[in-house]
């Protein structure tokens, strides 16, 4: 099972959403990931400029409380999780993935780095401004019928479906 | 809970979200724009079946009254105008916020790039959101919930949306097996697509 290189995405499906009983129980708090950015971002801003821990926003996401870090335990322990899977079913990867060349319509790495970059960036601004991303609002906000969810994973599939279509190339 | 308990307690689900993630595939770039590009739907069976499990466990645990619902602010010009911009991320990143840490994990270089610009975008949100606080893009707004409004228990709109999905991913699955999504190299990268650029970046001569 854990040698195997790919799961059905049922049951996949299923672990994920069982990660609530623990997030609602022990934490108190619905699962999601981009509050972490803020925390990690705001602690590191705040080496070289001070003065961001007097934004309320920012105080409140850096603040010593078991929700903030958390999240940040989370999202470290996603990228050991998925670290420790490739490495017991043998599913190496390539620096990059290969269906880049054909979205991107070029073989530059330095492209595609900026690309990722400039997505991410994209992504959070857009996760932060929502109060939420695929986990807050999409699987935790949905399936709680939050109203403001349901709009925001709905918007969140448009944008996606938009600039998959538009601005990438077939893959 | 002490804060060394909550770390633990994170470390421990992140890492079997991980796993999850890495094994189900839904962290690879070919799987997430493939289903934005609307021939991939590994990403929507697994988003699916996991909103519909976890609306089993709080139909349960909110309906014997062991939880609190914890529903996001019904703030629909955040909610609207962010999503956008959160969905064109993901196109573009080809990844998700919690996903992009199971490509860094996996191996994937141009990850490393994609959380760097989110640190970027989430510290540039947090100068900028006591002046967006108090605009069409601030989150004063209820908390709605769809069974609140009709005036039912949670619980029961939770089984309703359960039914549902169960019916989506049924179609879905005999429409598009999901062992033919997969691809090759297990990475969304689908046979079939003439192209000459099938080899990966790094095994192309230097330009």
């Amino acid at each position: 099972m854990l040698t195997r290189k790919a799961w059905s995405p049922y049951f996949a499906g299923i672990v994920i959403g069982l990660l609530q009983i623990p997030a609602f129980l022990l934490i108190e708090t619905a699962l999601g990931t981009s509050s972490s950015y803020v925390t990690v971002g705001g602690v590191v801003t705040s080496w070289i400029d001070p003065s961001i821990l007097k934004i309320d926003y920012v105080a409140r996401h850096v603040a010593a409380t078991g929700k903030n870090w958390w999240q940040v335990a989370l999202v470290f322990g996603i990228a050991v999780g998925a670290f420790l899977s490739m490495r017991l079913s043998g599913a190496k990867r390539h620096a990059v993935s290969p269906i880049w060349q054909r979205a991107l319509g070029s073989p530059s790495p330095a492209r595609r780095y900026a690309v990722a970059f400039l997505g991410g960036f994209i992504l959070l601004l857009g996760a932060r401004i929502a109060d939420g991303c695929t986990s807050g609002h999409g699987l935790s906000g949905v399936a709680q019928l939050a109203v403001g969810s349901t709009v925001a994973v709905a918007a969140m599939f448009v944008g996606g479906i938009a600039t998959a279509m538009l601005l990438l190339r077939r893959i | 809970m002490s804060l060394f308990l909550a770390v633990t307690v994170g470390v421990a689900m992140g890492i079997v979200f991980g796993f999850a993630l890495e094994k189900s595939r839904v962290f690879e770039p070919g799987i997430i724009v493939g289903q934005m590009q609307l021939r991939n739907f590994i990403m929507l069976k697994i988003f699916l079946t996991a909103v519909a499990t976890g609306a089993v466990v709080l139909a349960i645990l909110n309906g014997f009254g062991y939880v609190k619902l914890q529903p996001k602010a019904a703030a629909y010009g955040a909610d609207i105008v962010g999503g956008l911009l959160l969905g064109a991320g993901i196109s573009l990143a080809g990844a998700c916020p919690g996903t992009t840490l199971a490509q860094v994990g996996a191996g994937y270089r141009d990850a490393l790039f994609t959380v760097a610009g989110g640190l970027f975008g989430a510290i540039t949100f947090s100068y900028a959101q006591p002046a967006l606080a108090n605009t069409f893009l601030g989150q004063n707004a209820p908390k709605l919930v769809f069974t609140s409004l009709v005036g039912v228990p949670y619980w029961t709109g939770a089984l309703v949306l359960v039914a549902l999905i169960i019916v989506v991913l049924v179609t879905l699955e005999t429409w598009s097996p999901w062992t033919s999504e997969l691809g090759n190299d297990v990475d969304g990268d689908l046979p079939g697509v003439p192209s000459p650029a099938k080899r990966p970046l790094h095994a192309r001569p230097a330009e």
